[in-house]
């Protein structure tokens, strides 16, 4: 409980800190949509010729696109301090953090929190809702549980690649530019429907980097696609899940990570 | 004659100088080339996926998509907009730019300078890389006539400093601005959208494609690779490449006027 209520005190100096320019921030929140806003703008290009992509309709997609849009969006605004955490190792400010009596873990999570992720958020809320206007939907309560597990699901899987990036720092120093293909390179693929990609591909994504577990296959769920996947209900059932397991996992390395920890700092 | 020798080869220096700097981080290099490759990937299997289900002929054949694409990601990394920036890029904000004014040079021609240093660097040591890879694993057309890619050659180095002077532009609003952050990102979509990048202008709706015509975005991707698979040809590369170069001059006009306006008024922050 003292962690939940220190995290929002945190939180409030952060943002408003940042609200602090307020005329550079609306540009900033408008230039994140605008820049989220043509992309899907070119997806909905590609079906206005194309009509159809793997049996998947223009909307179909859009529920896809914005379900991956609202987890990375989240995910970068509280996960935040991991995505920057390269610099606290470069300055040496990490020596910081473990002198005081809180978490590791918690504190560069608490670190930082980035609101202007929100124009980016309202715009993938926007195709979401519009697609599930668009797709009639039938929700039930079991189904907006479900899609709430999977968002939740699908934003600790982003925060999880966030938090390896970070932990690898602990040996490499600069964080390693190769986790941008997990997660610019996961919003990118999860737009579009896993049966599209290569069985190599789709079994990587879905047994070691579980993006399709948070995003493919809940839709698949959602809009009642199961039986023409060919994937087994079981597992779609249980999905999600597997998004909250990779942030556990990925917080034990974080752990085993900050035990190597030397400093560097100038 | 003599002084302008001596003035290149000062700017000669300058792009060197930026190259070199570059030639440090081999590592991240590499992930680079992952990155640029994976995508790459992606957009073949969306293409693959979306020809599948459409044998319809297409202004552009899966081939050409595919071509289209690897030539992208060989390129894009030259662009300011897409690749990392320059250092001075930031200059006007930090108020380095107090600095880079003592040298007696022309501040422009030195941001070119800098510029073009970084944009070999990533012709030699991502895209080059990426292109032979892609020979090996996908069906990358080639064009037959030596005029062809000769014309492309140029398009591309034109489509290269347009990119620059379009940035230097973007950046010296920065003087009345301060911070730029806002004002680049709004033009990023725009320049991505508008550029072809994301999908070939071929494959847009008429009127779409009819708005893109007349902007000079186009002629930073869609000119310079539509040469290069024999979209445009005959008297129409001429045309092309004319506009390119109209264009060209028009962002080095601008820029040049945003920053003679903008030294005229400077206040220097940071400290």
């Amino acid at each position: 409980m003292h962690h939940l209520s220190l995290y929002f005190h945190f939180v409030k100096l952060r943002i408003r800190s940042q609200i602090e320019y307020r005329l550079s921030f609306v540009f900033d929140v408008c230039a994140q949509a605008s820049i989220s806003v043509i992309d899907f703008f070119m997806i909905a290009l590609l079906f206005n010729r194309f009509k159809e992509l793997a049996g998947w309709s223009l909307w179909e997609v859009g529920f896809l696109y914005g379900m991956i849009g609202i987890c990375f969006a989240v995910a970068e605004m509280v996960g935040r301090g991991f995505d920057v955490f390269q610099r606290n190792i470069v300055r040496g400010d990490f020596d910081t953090v473990l002198i005081r009596p809180l978490g590791t873990f918690f504190q560069v999570f608490a670190h930082e929190f980035l609101l202007r992720r929100l124009g980016r958020i309202a715009q993938a809320l926007v195709v979401f809702l519009i697609a599930n206007s668009q797709l009639a939907v039938a929700w039930s309560l079991t189904k907006v549980g479900y899609l709430f597990i999977s968002l939740v699901g699908g934003t600790c899987f982003f925060v999880g690649l966030f938090v390896i990036g970070a932990t690898s720092c602990f040996w490499t120093v600069q964080s390693i530019e190769i986790i941008n293909i997990f997660t610019n390179g996961g919003v990118f693929m999860g737009s579009y429907p896993f049966s599209i990609y290569r069985w190599w591909f789709r079994h990587f994504f879905t047994f070691i980097v579980p993006l399709a577990c948070v995003n493919y296959f809940p839709s698949l769920f959602l809009l009642e696609k199961i039986g023409a996947s060919g994937v087994s209900p079981i597992g779609v059932h249980l999905a999600p899940c597997a998004g909250f397991l990779f942030l556990g996992i990925t917080v034990l390395f974080w752990r085993w990570g900050v035990l190597h920890y030397q400093s560097t700092g100038f | 004659m003599r002084s302008l020798c001596f003035a290149f080869q000062v700017y000669l220096a300058f792009a060197k100088k930026s190259f070199q700097r570059r030639m440090q981080y081999r590592v991240a290099n590499l992930a680079g080339l992952t990155t640029n490759f994976f995508f790459l990937l992606v957009h073949i299997f969306v293409y693959t996926a979306f020809y599948a289900a459409r044998p319809a002929p297409q202004p552009l054949s899966l081939d050409e998509i595919i071509t289209y694409f690897v030539l992208c990601q060989v390129s894009f990394m030259l662009m300011p907009f897409w690749g990392t920036r320059s250092e001075v890029t930031s200059a006007i904000k930090d108020g380095s730019v107090a600095l880079q004014l003592t040298k007696p040079v022309d501040f422009q021609a030195y941001w070119f300078a800098d510029e073009c240093g970084r944009a070999l660097y990533y012709l030699l040591m991502r895209g080059l890389p990426t292109f032979l890879i892609s020979l090996l694993f996908f069906k990358v057309t080639i064009p037959q006539q030596p005029t062809v890619l000769m014309a492309f050659t140029v398009s591309m180095m034109l489509a290269v400093f347009m990119s620059n002077a379009i940035t230097i532009t973007i950046f010296s609003s920065g003087f009345w601005t301060l911070d730029t952050t806002g004002i680049s990102g709004m033009s990023y979509s725009i320049i991505t959208l508008f550029s072809g990048m994301l999908v070939p202008i071929a494959l847009w709706p008429e009127w779409l494609a009819h708005i893109a015509r007349w902007l000079p975005f186009e002629g930073l991707i869609d000119i310079p690779f539509s040469i290069y698979l024999g979209k445009i040809t005959g008297i129409a590369v001429w045309i092309a490449i004319g506009k390119q170069m109209v264009w060209n001059l028009f962002f080095i006009g601008l820029g040049r006027l945003f920053l003679t306006r903008g030294f005229s008024r400077l206040v220097i922050q940071g400290g």
